[in-house]
């Protein structure tokens, strides 16, 4: 693979011109049409039962067009678990849930009619922390739960809140822990946060009178939204086009079906008319989904040299009222329950709890974050008990080629040591520092792992267009969401064409022309979309090939392709180029050989398998993804501030397709980790938010950012297009705890939550005098 | 969702008599206040007079008695100002905090005041500072000191019609060496959680402290045991802060940890201005 040309280059992006200039188009960069505007009228109760809506008023107001509500449009939505309505229909089960939405001629008129309609609601008994809600006498928020329509991997507990109960039985757990020489238990606490995208939620959709219904989206994933529209209004999927522009920032939130199926009642009474919403940032924090709160306990069985012989993980999770992606990431968290170490013996209960808090959902990281949290906290405090180096007993417990998942998966490309010690050398692991002016110092280290959280059955598809002068087009269903994907996927093209990046055309996704994509979630798109390109260029290539042979009459073996021409190797002035290929006539005849050149390539996982119920043994990872961070921190014990003074992070990425992007990458996962270890937390009272707003829901600015270090390591990934494998979500997943251990170090006390604000930190150093 | 009228006046008189005359007019400087408070349903305005340009607001100008800060000057050049920073460092000191740098090359210092949160990261330098504030009105002008120009959260001395002209920072500086520190949850682009302003005058010292009481406050009994009891210990007097403020607990931090930060800043706040 040394001769690599393109992949393994930082190419510039793809879309920087565009982006740098302001030419890059978005949602609302668009004129579409005659629009119409839409705004949601909201509940103003966390958990209760409709009397009434009246609409009258609304109605009158100039500019209104349609007001919709949720007995008009009951149709019934959700990815895994068909749990929501597009409108709360006879109750509400959130507060700021949309109960009715109104489309008119401007922004202001909707907004204003909003507030003309009326909403009396009986408020009921609610449940705000789901080890409340998990209880058998607490309210339950589903009473139909029973007949919701489930995808069968997913197990709800009807007559309860419980959503999913996803459960691991590796092993023996009696034996493990009668092998251990010590037992650790503790609990620990992830709050909810937000995915803060520069850009918030929007949809606009046109109704055409012969039936075709347009979207357009700020989706990563417009097949899924096509999907799911099908399904919930019963159209067929020719009818449904979801194109997906630009997208400034997902990080999850704008994965499945969000908004966009509540305009289209509107639209089809206003057919040409494109109906029009975008959220604005209160609506985007409290409307959308939030990471879910965590609630665990781990029980850890171990000896004294420090081998993990047992482990019991309990999990709690805060689904909201909703639960959308809320139960895969339960179960992703759950077969994933050991982190990256390799434990012969595993019992863990993961479970999926309706509460009236915001709708949990999908943020970078699925679930990792904040499972991990519990297991690198746990892993410091083993190795504080037995005296030993925590690098240590990671190295010692960690996976290594051949270990097993809680799930029994054997893994294969793996060298977490490599990324462990290479942060550790960064940050001169070993050596205490110490602080000036009464500060302390202190070092920590976590180690993570991620596999995507997909369906075995999640597939990609690619479509390669070669033009008469030997340009092309790459056609895919992946979105660019700032990622990269443009430039990634052109590189593996390229790549395998031997056509250079910029003789290659890629664009953002529409369902109409552009091939199946499942979702551009889950860290995935680099190896699945990646190798259903390197397919379809592989493909082309050897239509290339055929036909030069047949035109040349030179045979296939004998023959070179360079880009633009493909020649003899014995004579190289026996070629053809790319134009003469495409549109090759026999010489001496003129008969035809072959028309224009399209390549095509798919893939769907072949060595992933469904999980046992009772064990959920069996192989749910696609690819797994390993890493490590490393940060030294300087504590103010008075006040409780931490300077980060390094900050260090490695990621196998197999191989770096694009090694700038991918530092880029890592920087930005790193960054956000460290927003969320310091700062973020969605605070709620009784199931209102508290801080809807960049006042008080605060995450890092470039003041806040560190030096940062970043290590690409490069255990080729077998399978993966050219050894990558994807690194989008991991680097956040490592931060929270590596900081928290090096504050621990410096300060001599343990953290079970975070974020670690400075009046956290000053508590818990208070608590313990 | 608000619609309103803008309207730019030429002249200070002008400006004044359409604030006196017309329900819900508000003066509009860099609008950082303003525009979110309008968005959160805050303020109503049904016309924002632009005072920005009105020469009268532009002065900024030392001399014998001080200086002169318009109420049109931003942060930013109150805090790249080189005689603020060399001769009056703690209000260069209190004008960057404010937000970020997009956000001072907007904000004013007299808009700052006028808001009047408690938190406002001025307030409490321009208290250790004696400093006025020139007003002017339907019936002419007037000079308030800052302490009386406070009345409670968002609420000033500030009659109808009545507009800061700008804020006068008399002398003794250069002499004197002062020192504002903040407290925030991220340490940029946030509220004080607390803010603790010192100035050391020689013979005395006055401190006054942000975010810890319905308005900005001197720490008198700090004050009085340093400056009258001859209290040497920067420790034991900052202990008295407690009796000088009343903080409440919200989202930006607990009761308690303010009262903590309180004594904390302020005890910092007198080893770095008193050398004790
Ligand atoms: C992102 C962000 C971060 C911020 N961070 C901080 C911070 O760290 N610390 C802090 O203290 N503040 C902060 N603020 C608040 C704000 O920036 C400051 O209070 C600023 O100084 C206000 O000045 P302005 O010129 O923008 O006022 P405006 O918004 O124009 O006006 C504020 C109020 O004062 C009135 N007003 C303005 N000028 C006059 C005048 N001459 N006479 C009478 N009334 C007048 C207005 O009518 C309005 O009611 C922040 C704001 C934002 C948006």
């Amino acid at each position: 693979m040394s001769d690599l040309k393109i992949v393994g280059t930082s190419v510039p992006r793809k879309d920087a011109m565009e982006k740098v200039t302001g030419a890059a188009e978005f949602i609302e960069d668009r004129y579409m049409g005659p629009m119409l505007y839409a705004k949601m009228k909201k509940s103003t109760v966390v958990h209760g039962r409709i009397l009434s809506i009246k609409t009258e008023k609304a109605e009158k107001h100039p500019g209104v067009k349609a007001i919709l509500t949720g007995k008009d449009y009951p149709n019934m939505i959700g990815l895994y678990l068909i749990d929501r309505t597009f409108l709360a229909v006879d109750k509400v089960r959130f507060w700021g849930e949309p109960v009715a939405v109104v489309a008119a001629t401007s922004e202001k008129a909707a907004a204003e009619a909003v507030d003309l309609i009326e909403v009396e609601y009986e408020e009921l008994p609610g449940v705000f922390d789901p080890r409340e809600g998990i209880k058998p006498d607490a309210p339950v928020i589903h009473e139909n739960l029973g007949n919701y329509e489930i995808v069968p991997i997913f197990y709800p507990t009807p007559g309860t809140n419980i959503a999913n109960h996803f459960k691991i039985r590796k092993g023996d757990i009696e034996k493990g822990f009668d092998q251990a020489d010590h037992v650790l238990e503790k609990e620990y606490y992830v709050p909810q946060m937000q995915h803060v995208p520069i850009e918030t939620h929007k949809a606009a959709v046109q109704w055409s009178p012969d039936g075709k219904l347009t979207v357009w989206s700020t989706a990563q994933s417009p097949n899924v939204v096509r999907q799911l529209l099908a399904k919930s209004l019963d159209l067929p999927m020719h009818k449904i086009r979801v194109i997906s522009s630009y997208i400034g920032g997902g990080f999850g939130c704008k994965a499945g079906a969000s908004i966009e199926g509540l305009l289209v009642p509107i639209a089809q009474k206003y057919p040409g008319h494109i109906i029009r919403i975008v959220f604005d940032r209160e609506e985007d924090m409290q409307g959308t989904f939030t990471r879910q709160a965590l609630f665990s306990k781990l029980r850890t069985g171990y000896t004294k040299d420090g081998r993990i012989t047992a482990l019991q993980y309990e999990m709690i999770w805060d689904g909201g009222a909703y639960t959308e992606y809320g139960v895969n990431i339960v179960r992703a968290a759950g077969y994933s329950s050991t982190g990256a170490y390799d434990i012969p013996n595993v019992k863990t209960d993961s479970y999926c709890v309706y509460t009236n808090n915001s709708i949990g959902g999908p943020v970078r990281g699925f679930g990792m974050c904040e499972m991990q949290w519990g297991i690198e906290r746990q892993i410091e405090e083993i190795a504080k008990q037995l005296e030993m180096d925590p690098l240590e007993v990671r190295l010692k417990n960690g996976m290594k080629r051949g270990s097993t998942t809680a799930s029994g998966q054997v893994v294969q490309d793996v060298d977490y040591e490599k990324c462990l010690k290479v942060v550790a050398d960064k940050i001169g692991w070993g050596k205490k520092e110490s602080g000036k002016d009464g500060k302390l110092r202190g070092k920590g280290i976590a180690g993570l792992v991620k596999c995507p959280a997909q369906p075995s059955n999640a597939a990609s598809s690619a479509i390669i267009r070669i033009n008469e002068d030997g340009t092309a087009h790459v056609m895919v269903g992946a979105t660019e969401m700032g990622q990269g994907m443009l430039t990634v996927i052109s590189q593996i093209a390229s790549e395998a064409l031997h056509i250079p990046v910029d003789k290659i055309d890629i664009k953002v996704p529409d369902t109409d022309f552009t091939p199946y994509e499942w979702q551009s979630v889950g860290s995935r798109i680099t190896y699945t979309c990646g190798t259903s390109v390197k397919r379809a260029a592989e493909d082309a290539l050897g239509q290339i090939y055929r036909i030069a042979a047949d035109l040349l009459e030179v045979p296939q073996e004998d023959l070179s392709y360079d880009g633009k021409k493909v020649y003899s190797t014995r004579d190289p002035d026996i070629k053809a180029t790319i134009r003469e290929i495409a549109d090759s006539c026999k010489k001496c005849t003129g008969e035809g050989i072959a028309g224009p050149i399209i390549g095509r390539g798919s893939f769907v996982p072949t060595n992933m398998t469904n999980l046992d119920p009772e064990t959920g043994q069996g192989n749910p990872g696609l690819f797994y993804c390993f890493g490590a961070t490393g940060v030294e921190v300087e504590v103010d014990p008075e006040t409780g501030v931490i300077e980060v003074i390094q900050l260090a992070s490695s990621i196998d990425a197999g191989k770096a397709i694009n090694p700038q992007l991918a530092k880029v990458q890592l920087h930005g996962g790193t960054i956000m980790g460290l927003s969320t270890a310091l700062y973020e937390e969605v605070r709620f009272d009784k199931g209102i938010m508290l801080n809807r707003n960049f006042t008080d829901y605060k995450i890092a600015t470039f003041d806040n950012v560190p030096h940062m270090d970043s290590f690409i390591v490069e255990t080729p990934e077998t399978k993966g297009p050219y050894g990558a494998r994807g690194i989008g979500e991991q680097p956040m997943i490592g931060v929270a705890p590596a900081v928290a251990n090096a504050v621990s170090d410096a300060l001599g006390v343990e953290f079970n939550s975070f974020p670690l604000t400075p009046e956290k930190v000053w508590r818990a150093l208070k608590d313990k005098k | 969702m608000l619609s309103y009228e803008y309207v730019k006046c030429t002249g200070l008189s002008e400006a004044v008599d359409i604030l006196a005359k017309e329900e819900q007019a508000y003066p509009y400087a860099g609008g950082t206040d303003l525009m979110v408070g309008m968005r959160g349903g805050k303020f109503a305005p049904k016309k924002l007079v632009d005072i920005k340009t009105l020469p009268e607001l532009n002065v900024f100008e030392e001399n014998d008695q001080g200086i002169i800060i318009g109420a049109a000057i931003t942060l930013n050049q109150i805090a790249c100002h080189d005689s603020i920073i060399k001769n009056i460092p703690i209000l260069a000191e209190g004008s960057h905090s404010v937000g970020g740098y997009t956000i001072r090359n907007r904000a004013t210092l007299a808009g700052n005041i006028c808001n009047a949160s408690p938190a406002a990261d001025t307030a409490a330098p321009l208290y250790t500072l004696d400093a006025l504030i020139n007003i002017v009105g339907p019936d002419g002008n007037r000079s308030l000191p800052v302490e009386e120009f406070f009345t409670g959260p968002g609420q000033t001395a500030l009659k109808n019609g009545e507009l800061v002209q700008s804020i006068f920072i008399p002398r003794p500086f250069p002499a004197g060496k002062g020192v504002y520190i903040k407290a925030s949850r991220t340490g940029s682009v946030d509220l004080a959680t607390v803010g603790v302003a010192v100035q050391n005058w020689g013979e005395h010292v006055k401190i006054a402290v942000g975010a810890v009481a319905a308005t900005p406050v001197r720490a008198f009994s700090v004050e009085k045991a340093i400056n009258e009891k001859g209290e040497k210990s920067s420790a034991e007097a900052a202990k008295l802060v407690n009796n000088d403020i009343a903080p409440i607990t919200d989202i930006r931090g607990s009761r308690e940890y303010r009262y903590h930060m309180v004594e904390v800043l302020v005890r910092r706040g007198l080893e770095q201005t008193m050398g004790v």
